[in-house]
């Protein structure tokens, strides 16, 4: 509607920036963009073109995970190992809704928008923090939820923002004034589905994910014409009957069998395929009712950007019991791997494995345990693991490593090309896994167990590790006491930006760990930092508790 | 009430381990134990209970005045005496009473749930103590010399918790555990954090607080500290306790009537 009207102009208007904006990255901090302080109309539409190129106009958050490749790298460097020290508040913006915050605001041109709990969206001003306008969506009192009322994020194409809801909607939100351009529905949220995750832009199509892995649900990925709603296609994570892998679930079980994919994915335009990671199977803990691989769940899809039909599959748990989501960002980086350039994927998963994969094929290269995990003696030639004994959850309980929180979870890692390392929050626990018999009853949590952590929470290990993606090795560990639940940024000042949770925001050197910066802003951590510039200044923003913070140098 | 559950229920365990050992008369379910005894359980149970028996015995199993059903967390019941017991009251009700029973087809898992739910709520799961409060009081700051760390209802010193309402957190068996063997479990509030500083210089206390670039101790003047993990100083964490074990200091019966005293350190009398 609005949005064929805008998107031509704006190629005439994001150009320059976008080339300016690389000039400046080869040559020092990023400078140029107009100073909204100074009354300038600067929002320019996000053109599909603009979101391939994300990466040359670092002044911006252009998606959930800064570029397609999700490396979550800025190539801002104006903060950089030298002067991050002298970082300063420059403003704070409160949310009103107590809940988990768990958003990573976009930046449009001196524009932020922030996602708020329970599903809300408010647009303020980069520099000071002070709000355009907000929205806020109606939602039923009786939605289905595992893990809290949150939001992690809008994505914008055009002047439209798409955001998630917990009601299982996807709406389209004009980015100037905040009104509804189109409401459409997911799925039921009474059987037990919701959203929570930032969308997707691939071209003209806004792909969505849904969660409801605790509630026997059966997972999709979707796509929708971002000018109407309409449904384009439907990629369903667990194969129908007629579908030889349909046979990897034992009976009826792949009827309620979960492998939702509620965190956001990746694309790489040069391939055409979108990669997004599965949630586990259901019910969580008793696998008994449901014999076999269980596929595609815990896995990471590589589907076709125009079609949605999967390429290739790579489960890295099969037939897990103990809740290991593959939710984690897929990030796309080109290595070298013995002497050859390899278009790969990395990923540290739940499961205590870290995995280097051919993007292209699926191809496993390499992967090793980065935390601490008890359940599996290795991974074969094929990536698949070799389970130890006895390691299922049971009826007196079982101890494993990782707990079914995981050796990491869905906060994203950060990748920089500067220094080739992937920076993954990780965690060495444990957990009693117990399994029980559960009947489905649609809409009603459907798990077949439970967990129990034997000891309190000091007594395990976290840290945030610096993975070598040729070896799979650990280059260096900054430990976290007691544990963390961030993301992380990476940037060309060689920086590395993530938090604790007990509301630390820190910064550390790239190359070694070091910790170079830290403040304490008292609230619990469940989001990820995220970095832009507005009139040459750059800022790191990170939310804590119910506050979100941003920081900048000194005048 | 949170802590409160959580707490019992080692005494939970230990009851449904004695009571299955008195060999139930009953031929239900086997004559087995109850296999579902985890604090998941008691969740389950409790959940249970709340949808299906709530509307006569109770939100919290108690009774109460608009109840019908009596209250089932005295510890003594009329129609069972085991486990074992329960589970067949539960599955089958009592009959010509408005007890009905969840019935024959109804399934073992969450029967027995239900039994560990009611174990749980059990007000004297823990048992009784045998000896003299008056006598533990005595010692507790006589020979004992127990106030030197604790504190009870604003007496006493900062070297240890505060265990004004100990009573009420802790089953018997635990207290007896706290005085002979007080390495058992210690909560990472007690931990000893021992730092060096750059000189050399070193400075231990108690662990009030850890995070991923500072600590805070109490030290043994009872004097808090703040330190920076970065700053120069390192550190190691003691996870032992600092309390005396008392196994050898006192006889069986001295400290039976050390633990009657904790155990009579409630909030209400
Ligand atoms: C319609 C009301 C009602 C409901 C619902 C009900 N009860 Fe009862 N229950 C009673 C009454 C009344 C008695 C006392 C029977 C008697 O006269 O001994 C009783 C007795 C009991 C007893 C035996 C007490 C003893 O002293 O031996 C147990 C155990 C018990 N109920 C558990 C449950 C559980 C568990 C549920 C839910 C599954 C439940 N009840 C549901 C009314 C009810
Ligand atoms: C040197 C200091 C010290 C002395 C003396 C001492 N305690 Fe303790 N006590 C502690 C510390 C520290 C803890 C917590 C660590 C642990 O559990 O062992 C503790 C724990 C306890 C607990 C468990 C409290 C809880 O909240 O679970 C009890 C009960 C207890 N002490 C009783 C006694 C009694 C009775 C005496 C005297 C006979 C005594 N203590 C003497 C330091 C002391």
């Amino acid at each position: 509607m609005t949005l064929t009207l805008l998107r031509t102009p704006t190629r005439i208007l994001s150009r320059p920036v976008a080339a300016l904006a690389a000039l400046a990255a080869a040559a020092g901090p990023v400078v140029a963009q107009p100073s909204p302080g100074e009354g300038l109309a600067v929002f320019s539409p996000v053109t599909w073109e603009r979101l391939v190129d994300a990466a040359n106009e670092p002044h911006n958050w252009l998606m959930y995970n800064g570029t397609l490749d999700s490396q979550r790298f800025s190539r801002l460097d104006q903060i950089d190992s030298a002067n991050v020290g002298q970082l300063e508040l420059k403003w704070a913006h409160h949310i009103p809704q107590l809940d988990r915050a768990e958003t990573t605001p976009l930046v449009v041109d001196g524009v932020m928008f922030i996602t708020e709990s329970p599903s809300n969206v408010v647009a303020v001003d980069a520099v000071t923090g002070r709000p355009f306008w907000r929205y806020d969506h109606p939602l039923p009192d009786d939605l289905r939820l595992c893990c809290g009322r949150n939001n992690r994020g809008v994505a914008i194409l055009g002047e439209t923002l798409y955001m998630s809801t917990l009601d299982a909607h996807l709406v389209a939100i004009d980015g100037r004034s905040g009104s509804v351009v189109w409401n459409r529905e997911v799925a039921d949220y009474r059987s037990g589905y919701s959203k929570t995750e930032a969308p997707l832009i691939v071209k003209d199509q806004v792909v969505t994910g849904i969660a409801g892995g605790e509630y026997g649900i059966r997972g999709f990925l979707d796509s929708y014409d971002a000018d109407t709603g309409e449904r384009l296609w439907r990629t369903d994570t667990i194969p129908g009957p007629d579908h030889p892998d349909n046979r990897s679930w034992a009976g009826d079980s792949w009827r309620t069998g979960g492998a939702p994919t509620w965190i956001t994915g990746s694309y790489d335009p040069e391939l055409n395929l979108v990669y997004w990671g599965t949630g586990n199977p259901g019910p969580d803990w008793n696998g008994a009712v449901r014999r076999g691989d269980n596929l595609y769940s815990d896995s990471v899809l590589a589907l076709n950007g125009d079609t949605g039909e999967m390429a290739w599959y790579f489960q890295f748990t099969p037939h897990d019991e103990h809740d290991w989501d593959a939710i984690q960002v897929p990030v796309l980086a080109d290595i070298e791997l013995d002497g050859e350039t390899r278009k790969a994927m990395l990923w540290a998963n739940r499961n205590g494995f870290y995995y280097t994969l051919d993007r292209e094929t699926g191809e496993f290269l390499l992967g090793k345990p980065f935390a601490k995990q008890t359940w599996a003696e290795g991974l074969d030639g094929n990536g698949r693991p070799i389970r130890r004994p006895n390691t299922a959850p049971s009826q007196e309980g079982t101890l494993v490593s990782p707990m079914a929180g995981g050796a990491t979870n869905w906060w994203s890692p950060a990748y920089s090309p500067r220094t080739n390392l992937l920076y993954v929050n990780a965690f060495d626990g444990e957990a009693i896994f117990f399994s029980r018999d559960e009947d489905y009853q649609e809409g009603d949590n459907f798990t077949g167990g439970g967990t129990e952590t034997p000891l309190p929470i000091e007594h395990y290990h976290s840290a945030i590790r610096a993975i070598d993606p040729t070896t799979g090795d650990v280059r260096w560990e900054f430990p976290i006491t007691p544990r963390s639940r961030a993301g992380v940024l990476a940037t060309a000042g060689d920086l590395v930006f993530s938090a604790s949770i007990d509301g630390y925001f820190y910064a550390l050197d790239a190359r070694t760990g070091a910790p170079l910066w830290h403040i304490s802003l008292g609230g619990p951590v469940h989001a990820q930092p995220m970095t832009y510039a507005v009139n040459g200044q750059q800022y790191v923003t990170m939310t804590i508790g119910n506050t979100l913070y941003t920081f900048g140098l000194g005048d | 009430m949170g802590t409160r559950c959580g707490i019992r229920w080692t005494a939970v365990a230990l009851l449904a381990a004695l009571t299955s050992g008195a060999a139930p008369v009953v031929t239900v379910a086997q004559d087995t134990e109850n296999p579902y005894i985890s604090r998941l359980d008691v969740r389950a149970g409790r959940q249970l209970f709340q949808a299906r028996c709530s509307t006569c015995h109770g939100l919290n199993a108690a009774g109460g005045n608009e109840s019908t059903g009596p209250d089932l967390t005295t510890g003594r019941f009329r129609h069972a005496d085991s486990d074992a017991g329960l589970f067949r009251v539960i599955r089958d009700g009592v009959r010509s009473t408005a007890m009905l029973g969840l019935g024959a087809d109804a399934d073992e898992q969450s029967i027995w749930q239900l039994v560990t739910y009611l174990r749980s709520v059990d007000v004297t799961a823990g048992g009784t103590p045998t000896g003299s409060a008056a006598a533990g009081r005595q010692l507790f700051t006589g020979t004992g010399g127990c106030d030197r760390c604790h504190m009870v209802n604003g007496q006493g010193q900062r070297l240890g918790p505060d265990l004004s309402t100990v009573g009420e957190r802790r089953a018997l068996a635990e207290l007896e555990t706290a005085l002979v063997n007080p390495d058992a479990e210690v909560l990472p509030r007690w931990w000893t954090m021992k730092a060096t500083g750059p000189d050399g210089q070193v400075v231990e206390g108690l662990r009030m607080d850890e995070d991923t670039f500072t600590f805070r101790i109490m030290d043994a003047d009872q004097q808090l500290r703040a330190f920076s993990k970065y700053g120069g100083w390192t550190w190691e964490r003691v996870q032992r306790s600092t309390m005396p074990g008392y196994a050898d200091t006192f006889t069986a019966a001295e400290r039976n009537d050390l633990v009657a005293y904790l155990f009579s350190l409630r909030s209400e009398p």
